[in-house]
């Protein structure tokens, strides 16, 4: 995960020009601190020092990072293990810029260390410990969506009412816009044919946080066969029932961990796993079709043009 | 430490962050910008829709009507405050003069931004996901 490898944006409304740099400095920092804490390529990050130690000792680790995994094994349950952060050994050894797909053998081997039942909690000591050798937590699959959450917070303790705060494709908004709407996200089309950002809908956001996991944002094809980041944590191969998902919810943390989740289960497990948790959701299945929960009716709009 | 150490002692991490953060400021600052423009216009609105628009460097005073209640709008010298707002809590009264940002009335469902009206309305897209 490289929490700063992408672009991050804060939008806020406010009539006070010094407030609003106050509060931008705030938030941008806070999401820095996070970068530290939660950066799977940093060797000094709390994540390294925990995965270094995997199958050695616990690790102590301060409450934002306690957080984070908390919320993962959190997700983990409720996705029946379709979302799974200790996928750290089978996605380090793809590479999607080189194109290097592992041999088969490799992926088989590697796949009894992806559990997240192995991960062990100590919350009054505040400890994180992987139980097996070689066990790797890669969050990049809920951090960007908690980093939103906790920029929010800061935006919201000097007092600014309303804004949005987008890290990467994992975007909360909160109050009304000037003029009293709410906000509008466009959705990515996972299949565009000429520009790469084309919008195939756009929903309205109030308090709330969207985001998308697709085949498309890191990927190759080999053999007429596309292989992408989204892997499946029982099989280790990518996911192959859906080509784009979205969720909506309250906090960026759950709608970033979920639309991973949700990927990795399919269009139908994943439309009845939102509507069990009070989630909106936006699937696009292998085929193209397009499945919605129902409380989406209204919010969202589909563009004509595509 | 010599700032050759210092530089040398840098991890790769280290510089895409400094790279990063100098990014993140100057994308706070094309924000702060595009939300807050400092000069151009006043646009009012009546329940979402844009009745009147008027250059922040003219002095006027106008009455503004909604079906829920009404207040008048007075520009002078590059600000803007209302008076006369029908509504008893007088929220935007209190609000003073504003020379950026918005001044709401709920319950009239009256709007007043200064700084220049909104970007296409209702399709501007605020983020993307995906």
């Amino acid at each position: 995960m490289v929490l700063m490898d992408t672009l991050v944006t804060i939008t806020i409304v406010t009539d006070s020009a010094d407030r609003a740099e106050k509060a931008m400095d705030k938030a941008f920092a806070e999401i820095g601190k996070l970068d530290t804490l939660l950066n799977f390529f940093s060797e000094k990050s709390e994540l390294s020092m925990v995965n270094k130690n995997a199958g050695l000792s616990e690790v102590k680790v301060s409450p934002e990072t306690m957080e984070v995994v908390e919320k993962a094994i959190e997700t983990s349950e409720k996705t029946g293990g379709a979302f799974d952060v200790t996928i750290g050994p089978e996605i380090s050894q793809w590479n999607f810029v080189l194109k290097i797909k592992p041999q088969d053998e490799s992926i088989k081997r590697r796949l009894r260390l992806v559990n997240y039942k192995l991960i062990q909690l100590d919350k009054g000591r505040s400890t994180v410990h992987l139980k097996e050798k070689g066990m790797l937590m890669d969050l990049g699959g809920i951090a960007k969506g908690y980093a939103a959450d906790k920029a929010v917070d800061e935006l919201k303790k000097i007092g600014i009412t309303s804004g949005l705060v987008a890290v990467a494709g994992e975007v909360k908004a909160f109050g009304r816009k000037p003029g009293g709407k709410g906000w509008t996200v466009g959705i990515r089309n996972p299949r565009s044919t000429e520009k790469s950002d084309e919008i195939m809908a756009t929903v309205q956001l109030n308090d709330a946080a969207i985001s998308t996991s697709g085949d498309y944002q890191r990927y190759f094809i080999l053999d007429g066969k596309r292989f992408h980041h989204i892997l499946d944590p029982e099989t280790g191969y990518p996911a192959q029932g859906c080509q784009s998902v979205s969720v909506i919810a309250r906090d960026g943390v759950y709608t970033d961990a979920f639309s991973t989740g949700v990927f990795v289960l399919g269009p139908k497990k994943g439309i009845e796993l939102l509507q069990s948790m009070g989630f909106e959701g936006l699937i696009v299945d292998k085929d193209g079709t397009i499945y919605t929960t129902p409380g989406l009716k209204g919010k969202i709009e589909f563009t004509t043009n595509h | 430490m010599s700032l050759r150490q210092t530089i040398s002692s840098t991890t790769l991490g280290d510089r895409i962050l400094l790279v990063f953060l100098l990014l993140a400021s100057f994308a706070g600052i094309v924000f702060i910008k595009d939300v807050l423009p400092s000069s151009g216009g006043v646009s009012i609105e009546v329940q979402g829709k844009t009745t009147h628009r008027y250059l922040l460097n003219q002095n006027r005073t106008v009455r503004v009507e909604s079906p829920y209640g009404h207040l008048t709008v007075e520009i002078r010298e590059r600000k803007v405050r209302v008076i006369n707002a029908s509504c008893q809590n007088k929220l935007c009264e209190h609000q003073g003069w504003v020379t950026r940002g918005v001044i709401i009335c709920l319950p009239a469902r009256i709007s007043v931004s200064v700084g220049g009206p909104e970007k296409s309305g209702d399709k501007r897209i605020d983020a993307t996901t995906g």
